[in-house]
């Protein structure tokens, strides 16, 4: 998966780690701004409250 | 049966600039199986990475904020009812989130301080500690009830479990502060008079007589015993005329840190008063020097 996607990587070597550092960058930032803050309330880590 | 050198192309002498050869769909299969799951792996650590510090990152700045705003309310002048000139506090019509007080707890330091909030939906609890509608307010007869959360979101409450019996609980208001002191726990309650009570700080504290019999000073309890933010904790069916309701305050947060199986419960009892002089606003409270 990651080899199929550096393969499709254009560039020489140095735009290519370039390229997928901020791909790895998007990646965290999708997750950390979109997908945690969304899922968080639905796990049962941080209920404080009672019924 | 073939050897392995001939079931794999890849064995053979790979000269410079030849493509690599056909993938084996076994091998393409497992590799991107485990790709995947050290992916999850990653993901899930990175979770934990956000719940523990990103979320108080950006709670701490939710925080200053709600701080900065009770700030600018306290100072900015209320206008004066001229039939009414004393200094009452006003707690009716806060909207769910708006700061109306502030909870300092001396023994974790001198800086613990966080702005109560109205209300304990998920959005109010990142910004800080959650005051449970229709409980009392600060200093009322009655149960004022807080939440906060113990892991990430500021974890305000992190470390209440460490409350010791008496330890001061000070909530400071526009005009007031009132210092509530944590309540004799179970273990206590026996040996009071000869025992913990005869510490200093426990002048004013003591085990309540009925109807709070079964208020001590901590509990671990089911998330779904709400009687522990009723005006007479655990007794829903006691009729206590609400003016000789015992003044109470309850913090509730998660126990264990990192599981919502139960709640750590503290409750505490109001044991003075002081009103703010507007001559003198720097002036606080001796209890807030109770650093240790």
């Amino acid at each position: 998966m990651y080899g199929w996607i550096w393969r499709r990587l254009p560039g020489p070597m140095a735009v290519r780690v370039l390229t997928a550092l901020l791909l790895v960058a998007g990646v965290i930032a999708l997750l950390m701004f979109v997908v945690f803050p969304w899922i968080e309330p639905k796990l049962p880590f941080n209920q404080v409250t009672t019924q | 049966m073939r050897t392995l050198d001939h079931s794999d192309p890849a064995s053979g002498p790979v000269g410079p600039g030849q493509r690599p050869r056909r993938a084996d769909p076994v091998r393409t299969f497992l590799r991107v199986t485990g790709e995947l799951f050290i992916t999850a792996g990653l993901v899930i650590l990175l979770f934990v990475v956000y719940e523990v510090y990103v979320t108080d990152l950006v709670s701490a700045g939710k925080q200053r904020d709600a701080t900065a705003a009770l700030d600018d309310r306290w100072k900015s002048p209320e206008p004066v009812d001229p039939a009414d000139p004393e200094r009452v506090e006003r707690f009716e019509g806060l909207t769910e989130g708006a700061g109306f007080a502030k909870m300092h707890i001396p023994v974790f330091g001198a800086d613990y301080s966080f702005t109560i909030l109205e209300g304990t939906t998920e959005k109010t609890l990142e910004i800080g500690p959650g005051h449970y509608l229709d409980t009392a307010y600060p200093g009322e007869p009655g149960n004022f009830a807080v939440a906060g959360h113990r892991v990430g979101k500021g974890a305000p409450f992190n470390d209440i479990d460490l409350l010791d019996s008496c330890d001061a609980i000070v909530v400071e208001t526009r005009y007031r502060w009132f210092v509530y002191r944590v309540l004799p726990k179970a273990d206590e309650v026996a040996g009071w008079a000869t025992g913990k009570g005869t510490d200093p700080r426990c002048g004013d504290v003591a085990p309540l007589g009925a109807p709070y019999e079964r208020v001590v000073g901590q509990e671990i309890v089911s998330p779904l015993r709400g009687e522990v933010i009723a005006p007479v904790p655990h007794r829903l069916d006691a009729q206590v005329n609400p003016s000789a309701q015992a003044r109470l305050m309850t913090l509730t947060t998660c126990h264990p840190r990192f599981s919502d199986r139960q709640r750590l419960v503290v409750h505490a009892v109001l044991v003075r008063e002081w009103a703010k002089d507007p001559a003198n606003p720097g002036e606080t409270p001796p209890e807030l020097k109770e650093t240790s």
